[in-house]
């Protein structure tokens, strides 16, 4: 069997784009304190249906999956719980695997949960589910109240109490620092053998990089001037060869960067910049104290981070430097093609994580960017294959 | 000792405690009565006006707490326990049987815990406008969530007295121990951000109290004042009017008055075993 050099997964964040027209004036953040009276049920009951066509259309294009995640009290993205929106997508994306990208898992007090909820998923699904797992973002910590200089143990520590009760025959106890358990059994077992494929996305902290590489989990690079990404992917690799002994692969190097793709570049640009600058300036408007809280990061991680004046948002920054600074594509099929070819090329990365509309894009767009990635964009790098993929090492921990 | 320095009136040196290297400040006639002032957050390593002042009168004791000022914090010391222990023990190394206790803000809710756990070793206690507990409908602001300009807004009434915390030079080494410092008290107050079991526990107390607060205090209300002079046994309450949260740097002399003022009241009560 053989493997396409790039692989295309549909991701939505499911954005609250309904924004009062003096949001830049009268609200510093997105996140966390933004009033919830902005919020319109009746409204959100038809977006999130539309959101969930959009995916199904993606499904039905040939996307290889559609993907959804966790945040929490924000307009960036409406889904506390993925886990419930992946239960929705079972039932309608018929082909496609289905990324949860992923459970914030130092929110959960309970992990357990996460890994009950992923295996019935997995059996409810035929083995499709794509299993990520994220820290959540700083801003995560105030909203669900819990402390941040314990996010880095609690997400190993249940990591490796999920990938337990995936793969050890039950009943066993599970003896960490954080999470407790006399008797981890969990009823059903996940399909898929040892487990779901993990994603990590990040923005590139260190340690998560290192963790990735450690465990041989595709990495995703979020949203990020292509500098940082290169930085992120030169350590995984380094890390893989030098520590890990072990060549990293371009399916252990995901990216994830929006795409505006039109008849021409000039179109693109055109229809980028008046639908994803919402993203970019709104979406991600977030304090310093609420991006990045006390211990969320390690000092090393924090040092580097100021000194890249690294942010949330993008600022002032206008969408022609976005695109030249590689956080988002623009252009035609052509020019699309030849920017990614660039990650597969020449950075070796294989999976792109793409899609999901955001400052209400109509719908009509929104199926010809999703048309023309799957007609023009998708076979040129499914023409030429690759060996197949190695197979995950697992790490385990904390067990007796 | 790993080293000694005396500039002027003072004595600057760092001791071990726990493996802790623990730099402090040390002044005042080794005869006078022993005090060991506990600095709030980001106040460490200082020697200001209110610490000469009290050092004319009593033996002052200024450490930087661990994980402020230039005394490093272990990765085990994250629990207020730890630090009661260690402060325990701070006290041995001292060669302190009985010291004062004048804690500010989170340095008072520390000293607060070393009187409810080990009452011998406290003679008098001073707290001003300090954490540690929750006086319900009545929240404290999140320093979290403060940028480090918005928290000197919030912490004083009149910025021009904040004008030994600002930096010579605001660079990448003043952010990381800024964040350095604040994942200390992450560690210790994020939540809860107090000790749901001090207040039961402040009935224990026996030394004689004293509560200063500045009335205007916007991080912590003047509410908790008055809630830890209600749960603490004969504490006196003392409010000092146009300050907030910082009164020893906006009316130094005053809150040093007051503050001296009670500690030379009278001779420290006896302690009776409880």
């Amino acid at each position: 069997m053989s493997r396409p050099r790039l692989t295309f997964h549909y991701f939505h964040l499911m954005p609250w784009p309904d924004l009062p027209p003096d949001f830049d004036e009268k609200y510093d953040s997105a996140w966390v304190t933004l009033p919830n009276s902005i919020y319109d049920p009746e409204k959100g009951h038809a977006l999130y249906n539309r959101y969930f066509d959009e995916l199904e259309r993606a499904d039905k294009l040939g996307w290889d999956s559609v993907c959804v995640n966790e945040h929490h009290q924000n307009a960036y993205g409406t889904m506390p719980s993925p886990n419930i929106m992946a239960a929705v997508l079972t039932q309608r994306i018929k082909r496609a695997r289905i990324g949860i990208i992923g459970n914030a898992l130092p929110l959960h007090d309970d992990p357990l949960r996460v890994a009950e909820e992923i295996a019935m998923l997995d059996v409810i699904s035929g083995g499709r589910i794509i299993s990520g797992f994220v820290r959540g973002t700083g801003m995560e910590y105030f909203s669900y109240n819990i402390n941040p200089t314990l996010s880095r143990e609690r997400m190993n520590e249940a990591h490796d109490l999920i990938i337990q009760a995936w793969t050890r025959p039950g009943p066993f106890s599970f003896e960490g620092e954080h999470y407790n358990y006399r008797y981890v059994n969990i009823w059903p077992r996940p399909l898929q053998k040892p487990h779901p494929p993990i994603w990590m996305p990040g923005t590139a902290s260190l340690e998560t990089i290192d963790f990735a590489a450690a465990h041989r989990y595709p990495y995703m690079t979020v949203f990020m001037p292509m500098e940082q990404r290169k930085r992120a992917y030169e350590l995984y690799r380094r890390l893989a060869e030098e520590k890990y002994g072990y060549e990293a692969q371009p399916e252990q190097l995901a990216f994830c960067v929006p795409i505006a793709i039109a008849e021409t570049d000039d179109l693109a640009m055109k229809e980028g910049e008046r639908y994803m600058m919402w993203l970019f300036q709104k979406a991600m408007k977030v304090p310093t104290e609420f991006f990045m809280p006390p211990g969320y990061m390690s000092l090393r991680s924090i040092r580097a981070a100021i000194e890249n004046r690294a942010s949330f948002g993008f600022g002032n920054t206008t969408f022609k430097e976005l695109v030249e600074q590689g956080v988002v594509i623009a252009g035609s099929p052509a020019t699309v093609i030849e920017k990614l070819s660039y990650y597969t090329e020449v950075l070796h990365a294989g999976m792109l994580v793409t899609g999901g509309c955001t400052d209400g894009m109509p719908d009509y767009l929104v199926l010809k960017h999703q048309e023309m990635m799957a007609r023009e964009v998708m076979p040129y790098f499914r023409q030429q294959e690759l060996p197949p993929e190695p197979r995950p090492v697992e790490i385990q921990s904390g067990q007796r | 000792m790993t080293e000694a320095d005396r500039a002027g009136d003072r004595i600057e040196r760092t001791i071990e405690v726990q493996g802790i290297a623990t730099h402090l400040f040390e002044a005042g006639p080794p005869t006078a009565p022993p005090l060991l002032y506990l600095h709030g957050t980001h106040l460490g390593n200082l020697w200001l006006d209110y610490h000469r002042l009290l050092a004319q009168q009593f033996h002052l004791f200024a450490p930087d707490i661990p994980g402020f000022g230039l005394s490093e914090r272990p990765d085990w010391m994250h629990d207020m326990s730890d630090y009661v222990l260690y402060f325990r023990d701070l006290l041995a190394a001292l060669g302190l049987e009985r010291a004062a206790l004048v804690g500010h803000s989170l340095g008072g809710w520390m000293a607060a815990e070393i009187a409810v756990w080990y009452p011998e070793r406290v003679s008098r206690l001073v707290l001003s406008n300090a954490a540690g507990l929750r006086v319900k409908g009545v929240p404290m602001a999140d320093i979290f969530a403060l940028s480090p300009q918005r928290l000197l807004e919030t912490c004083f009434e009149n910025l021009m007295a904040a004008a030994p915390l600002i930096p010579r030079e605001i660079n990448t080494d003043y952010f990381v121990r800024l964040y350095a410092e604040r994942t200390t008290l992450a560690a210790l107050a994020w939540n809860p951000h107090y000790d749901p079991r001090l207040a039961r526990r402040l009935q224990r107390l026996n030394c004689p109290t004293l509560i200063i607060w500045g009335a205007r205090d916007r991080l912590i209300p003047a509410a908790y004042g008055e809630e830890w002079q209600r749960l603490i046994p004969g504490a006196q309450l003392v409010m000092l009017e146009g300050t907030g949260h910082m009164p020893m740097f906006e009316v130094c002399e005053q809150w040093v008055a007051h503050v001296s003022a009670f500690l030379q009241e009278s001779q420290p009560q006896e302690v009776k075993p409880s």
